[in-house]
């Protein structure tokens, strides 16, 4: 699961609705971790080097500058699509407008 | 894993962060401040959800702590005289600023810049609120009912108050404290009002508004210099007040009077807490009008139902807070407690006294009540009347419904 969208610092969260989304996500990592499913995770700083073309055109930004930034990400084990969909239900911050991207990783055969 | 941490940790952590920090770099820094003790709670918020630290409170101070030198960088940056900060023993006498009693001592004097007179009225709460109390402005908004674009203003308005008459960030010694004291107990008291009496708002809003005056009041009374009676008397009413917070509103968030609110929701550690500050509050010749409030909570808590009420004694506290703040809605209270009395003659003479016009928006309340009165001297075409000028003058919708159905009530009575 990646999660995508705007950081706390661009929204001016007070510290009262910082701590309830804190907790809000200490109960969701502990779902899932007593569900013995959880397989990994990090937060993303919000500071972004883009490299971009053929000249390695470098670009500092910081969050305010892009529409949307990847904030971190929670790697899961699941049966498929469907039950990590229900599992992202519980994702604290939908109503920021932040977005959940479930994404397989690819399994490749010898 | 322990998960839970302390309810209002961030908020009340805000405020001590702020007015430690703003007692090392001073108030006119107070923007860098606030941005940097943010910043730590995003922080927090973000790596915590991997590891939460043993004591997250001691994991925010030291965070504070670290923002103290990327504060005087940017200061550096932004003015050319700015002494050395990160030596030896400067080092050591910013540790000291942390420890609890010096937290509580920058908390003081963030509040009495916050009640400083060269602010604006209004502008004093919206300050507190947020610099002492750790409320966005959004918060604030909803709390006092007002637009965040008027919030905004006023908390930009406090700032160029306090940057113009370059207030310093201190307590006020000797008569001066005094004064100003009486200005801090005022803000207390309103922000505690604010929760109590506004029936519009969520339970949560109200719950926290109290529960910061409250955690403001007691911070006074940890000061000796401030250990006075009034101070215990003004913790005493808010303590008898809250206990019957619960019990103000029923499950649809409607308002129930006194008569009908269910006594057994009310909280009783909060009365004896209330009881016991009282006793500290009346070691004292003179009372303060907090005395009497507090005086006349008690009295309502103590009647176990509502006909149990001791209105001659209440009608004697009102009587000594009128001598004191001669205001015409106290004169209305007391007609209206001679009614419950069935003493329409003292009713009467308080009516009298009483002009509708100087209770502005609470004129209705004074036709209603004429109108009970009519009604209990068999008067029924004036307590018609009344009842009527009563709906006529009415704001709020609640109000309004409550007296439209006592009105069709009384023509189905007196027909």
């Amino acid at each position: 699961m990646i999660f995508v969208g705007k950081e706390y610092t661009d929204l001016g969260l007070s510290p009262e609705d910082m701590q309830g989304r804190m907790e809000k996500w200490f109960a969701w990592g502990s779902k899932m971790e007593k569900a013995g499913i959880l397989r990994g995770g990090e937060a993303l700083t919000p500071q972004i080097r883009r490299i971009v073309g053929e000249n390695r055109t470098v670009t500092d930004l910081t969050s305010a500058e892009v529409k949307e930034i990847v904030g971190g990400f929670y790697l899961i084990e699941a049966r498929d699509f469907d039950a990590v969909q229900k599992i992202a239900e519980d994702f604290p911050d939908y109503d920021l407008g932040n977005t959940v991207e479930i994404r397989e990783i690819m399994v490749f055969d010898s | 894993m322990e998960h839970k941490v302390i309810d209002h940790l961030f908020r009340h952590h805000s405020g001590k962060m702020v007015s430690v920090l703003t007692r090392i770099f001073g108030l006119q820094h107070l923007d860098i401040i606030e941005d940097a003790v943010q910043d730590t709670f995003l922080k927090a918020s973000i790596s915590w959800r991997k590891q939460q630290p043993d004591y997250p409170e001691a994991w925010l101070t030291k965070a504070a702590k670290n923002r103290v030198l990327d504060i005087f960088r940017t200061l550096k940056t932004k003015q050319k005289h700015i002494g050395q900060l990160s030596t030896g023993t400067d080092a050591i006498a910013i540790n000291e600023l942390f420890l609890d009693k010096e937290i509580e001592d920058a908390q003081l004097r963030m509040i009495f810049t916050a009640c400083h007179p060269k602010l604006d009225a209004r502008d004093r709460i919206s300050f507190a609120l947020k610099t002492v109390s750790g409320f966005s402005t959004k918060e604030i908004a909803s709390a006092l009912l007002t637009k965040h674009e008027t919030i905004k203003k006023r908390l930009v308005r406090a700032r160029k108050s306090i940057q113009k008459a370059d207030l310093k960030f201190s307590i006020p010694q000797g008569n001066a404290l005094n004064e100003r004291l009486e200005t801090v107990m005022e803000v207390l008291y309103l922000i505690f009002n604010e929760g109590f009496h506004s029936n519009k708002k969520e339970q949560l809003i109200r719950e926290d508004l109290c529960g910061e005056a409250m955690r403001l009041c007691r911070l006074l009374l940890k000061h000796e210099t401030m250990r006075q009676p009034k101070v215990y008397a003004l913790f005493a009413l808010m303590c008898f007040h809250s206990a019957r917070l619960a019990s103000k509103t029923d499950t649809n968030n409607e308002v129930l009077d006194l008569k009908h609110q269910d006594r057994t929701l009310w909280h009783f550690p909060l009365i004896q807490l209330g009881n016991t500050m009282m006793n500290k509050a009346v070691e004292t010749e003179t009372f303060s009008s907090y005395h009497y409030e507090a005086a006349i909570a008690a009295e309502h808590l103590k009647a176990r139902t509502f006909e149990d009420t001791n209105w001659d004694k209440i009608l004697h506290w009102y009587q000594s807070l009128y001598e004191l703040q001669p205001m015409p809605s106290h004169v209305l209270t007391m007609a209206v407690i001679c009614l419950q009395n069935e003493d329409y003659k003292s009713a009467n003479a308080y009516f009298k006294k009483l002009n509708p016009d100087a209770l502005e928006q609470r004129k209705y309340l004074y036709y209603a009540a004429k109108a009970d009165y009519y009604k209990a001297t068999k008067d029924f075409k004036s307590a018609l009347e009344h009842i009527s000028e009563a709906i006529n003058c009415v704001n709020n919708d609640l109000e309004k419904q409550y007296l439209l159905k006592k009105q069709e009530a009384w023509l189905l009575e007196f027909s």
